[in-house]
């Protein structure tokens, strides 16, 4: 349930940059990684710092004993506790945002191909930065992270339940954010720089700060979708931030759920951490007469389910809606009196669509052979 | 003796040449980067494995077979899920996608076959093997000193002469910068881009079962490769296979001694960005000049600069003259 409350935030995000305004990031895991190292880097510091607690000069060596300390003072200070994690949650948004403004700049200049690329690059030279640079999160080891949650009592009920409420929390508003947006005009704004920019920019939206400003606020979701899972986890370490987990299968939920449509991602993101959790149930009862490891079989499966989805439906089981518009009868009103058939012309091409789902997909146009 | 800096540079350099050439040869046939071109390196290396611990043969005897199965994979990977999916009108971050499915499910299939090794033949290391120690010695250098290079130096050659002096070479080269018209003067694109694919994944297994004898080996060869392999081809550019085989020489060979020259100035742990160098270069690359090598204005560079020397000699032998009382 944790699994599938951060998966979905990282998926909606995703969603935002690449379903609705057309920007393939390739390079997702970068932003996640980084709202982890910084959770686990700075959280604990603080908290250290807060509560008077000695580091020797040497957080990450001393990490074992300070965490300790710090895990006991902060088990009954519960205001403390939660101004940390807001705080390290910001913290991780914050820099999740930076990380995407620097991305933001390629982004825009480059056309997709070359940018899948780059982000694939710069998510790995990351990775090896934050795998080598020890002082952070301690290289390829890892540090612990103060248990921020250790003043919702020692049952692991309790502590579970809290922890579950407030990550269910997260995910509950980043979906309406999420939603709101896609409801709003800009969504149509964002769409329509994906289908068309050029047209966009034709009818004065300036496409190049709206695609930066939407690959700002991804990363920074991203990020403290990473600074949670650090804080629940109890531990954050470069290695476990792989491409396939943080990259690739975020693309999956988005696309065999349906881009560009909040509900269809939620349920791709359902649907494949219930698939996961099926394997893994089911495998015991054939795993013996098998001569290999039979989770090797859910890569298998994921990657056939998603080249069959893109084959047969490529919108995803939840394919984009059209955009929301006024109902008939407010349209036939707007047009009526005729002394006002000149007032506002861009009303009156407000038509309404049939509600048929599109099954070309909507990450970009269709490429023509 | 020769120096095992200069060394790993050359073996390095000429595998990625090879590498990128391959990748190059799918980018120009689809214009889709092909994100599992490492699992057709991962391949060639465990082809070379598997037939060096199971039937204990050389694996430069292994090299044709893995060709051969790295060309097989490599097209069916193109008429089965890229070409099948473009004409449905995929759109190009589909495509690109798709290639990251295959790689997954490449994962998948490494993990199987090396469980599988592990269980029916009892190769422990099968999931991550330190490199065969089966490489011949040529005046006391490793052989891959020698077969790498000329392999690469091999490869590039045929290319250049099957592209410009065959009628299907040039058939393919009609097919890339121009399929429809291409098609209109009769030329049957798919064949020559299935045998782009069938030569591209080659190459890969190839460098793969080269790789064997001189890196680590494991189930995630190819995918740790992937990058470094497209930074070579970017640094060349895209639209060139020479520029690939161009590129993929520079970016091996900095990798080793950009990493030694970062260790001597600033001290050891250097080293454990190595990988970073590559990616870096890609990066640079891509912001600064994203068309590649091919793409600048060399003549443009290189003009002024030689009228400039031209200049200074002229004053210099004037000098001279002058000063030789003329």
């Amino acid at each position: 349930m944790t699994a599938y409350a951060l998966y979905l935030v990282v998926s909606l995000s995703l969603n935002l940059e690449a379903g609705f305004a057309g920007v393939p990031n390739f390079g997702k895991v970068m932003f996640v990684a980084a709202g982890a190292a910084v959770a686990g880097s700075v959280s604990g510091r603080l908290a250290a710092l807060i509560l008077s607690v000695n580091t020797h000069g040497d957080y990450n060596g001393f990490i074992a004993q300070i965490i300790t300390q710090l895990d006991s003072s902060l088990s009954g200070n519960a205001v403390l506790s939660i101004e940390i994690l807001l705080l390290g949650i910001l913290l991780a948004a914050a820099i999740g945002a930076t990380l995407g403004f620097l991305t933001s700049y390629p982004a825009i200049r480059l056309r997709e191909d070359y940018l899948g690329m780059l982000l694939l690059a710069a998510a790995q030279l990351f990775q090896i930065f934050l795998g080598g640079y020890e002082p952070l999160i301690g290289g390829t080891q890892g540090i612990e992270v103060p248990d921020l949650f250790a003043w919702a009592g020692n049952g692991i009920e309790v502590r579970d339940v809290v922890v579950l409420g407030f990550l269910a929390l997260f995910a509950g508003l980043v979906y309406f954010y999420a939603e709101r947006i896609a409801r709003s005009p800009l969504g149509r704004t964002l769409r329509a720089v994906r289908d068309n920019e050029v047209a966009a920019r034709a009818l004065g939206k300036d496409d190049v700060a709206i695609r930066r400003n939407v690959i700002i606020v991804a990363s920074a979701i991203s990020a403290m979708a990473g600074a949670l899972l650090t804080f629940y986890v109890g531990a954050v370490n470069a290695e476990a931030w792989t491409r396939i987990t943080w990259t690739f299968w975020i693309w999956v939920m988005v696309i065999i759920g349906g881009a560009a449509n909040n509900a269809g991602v939620a349920l791709g993101a359902f649907s494949f951490t219930f698939l996961f959790k099926v394997v893994d149930q089911v495998k015991f009862y054939f795993q013996g007469s098998i001569p290999f490891d039979v989770n090797w079989l859910e890569y298998l499966m994921f990657a056939s389910l998603l080249i069959l989805i893109l084959a047969f439906r490529p919108g995803g089981i939840l394919p984009e809606k059209s955009s929301v518009t006024l109902p008939w009868r407010s349209v036939a009103q707007i047009m009526q009196p005729k002394s006002r058939i000149v007032a506002n012309p861009t009303q009156q091409s407000s038509t309404p669509e049939p509600g048929k789902s599109d099954q070309t997909d909507k990450l970009g146009s269709p490429q023509t052979t | 003796m020769v120096s095992p800096l200069l060394l790993d540079s050359v073996v390095y350099a000429s595998l990625f040449g090879l590498m990128a050439v391959g990748l190059t040869l799918t980018y120009l046939t689809t214009k889709v980067p092909n994100f599992a071109y490492g699992s057709f390196v991962t391949i060639g290396s465990y082809t070379s494995f598997s037939v060096f611990r199971i039937d204990h043969v050389n694996p430069y005897f292994s090299v044709p077979l893995a060709f051969l199965l790295g060309a097989l994979v490599s097209v069916a990977m193109y008429l089965g899920v890229l070409r099948m999916l473009a004409r449905r009108g995929s759109s190009l971050v589909a495509l690109m996608i798709s290639t990251l499915a295959i790689d997954i499910a490449f994962v998948g299939i490494f993990g199987i076959y090396s469980d599988y090794l592990t269980s029916h033949y009892g190769i422990v290391d099968s999931k991550n093997f330190f490199r065969l120690l089966a490489d011949f010695s040529l005046y006391g250098l490793p052989g891959l000193f020698y077969t790498a290079p000329i392999s690469l130096a091999l490869v590039t050659t045929a290319l250049f002469l099957f592209l410009t002096r065959t009628r299907f070479g040039v058939a393919m080269r009609a097919s890339v910068e121009n399929p429809s018209l291409a098609r209109v003067l009769g030329i049957d694109v798919e064949r020559t881009y299935v045998f782009a694919w069938f030569l591209a994944g080659g190459f890969a297994s190839t460098a793969g079962s080269f790789s064997a004898l001189w890196l680590q080996g494991g189930t995630t060869v190819g995918s740790g490769l992937i990058v470094e392999i497209f930074a070579a081809s970017v640094l060349g550019g895209l639209a060139s296979i020479y520029g690939a085989a161009f590129g993929g020489l520079i970016v091996g060979a900095s990798e080793i001694l950009l990493t030694q020259a970062g260790i001597t100035v600033f001290g050891s742990w250097i080293s454990i960005y190595q990988k970073g160098f590559p990616l870096l270069i890609m990066v640079i690359t891509l912001l600064l000049f994203p068309r590649g090598l091919v793409s600048v204005n060399w003549h443009g560079i290189l003009r002024p600069i030689a009228a400039f020397v031209d200049l200074l000699a002229n004053r210099l032998s004037e000098i001279f003259r002058f000063v030789r009382g003329k």
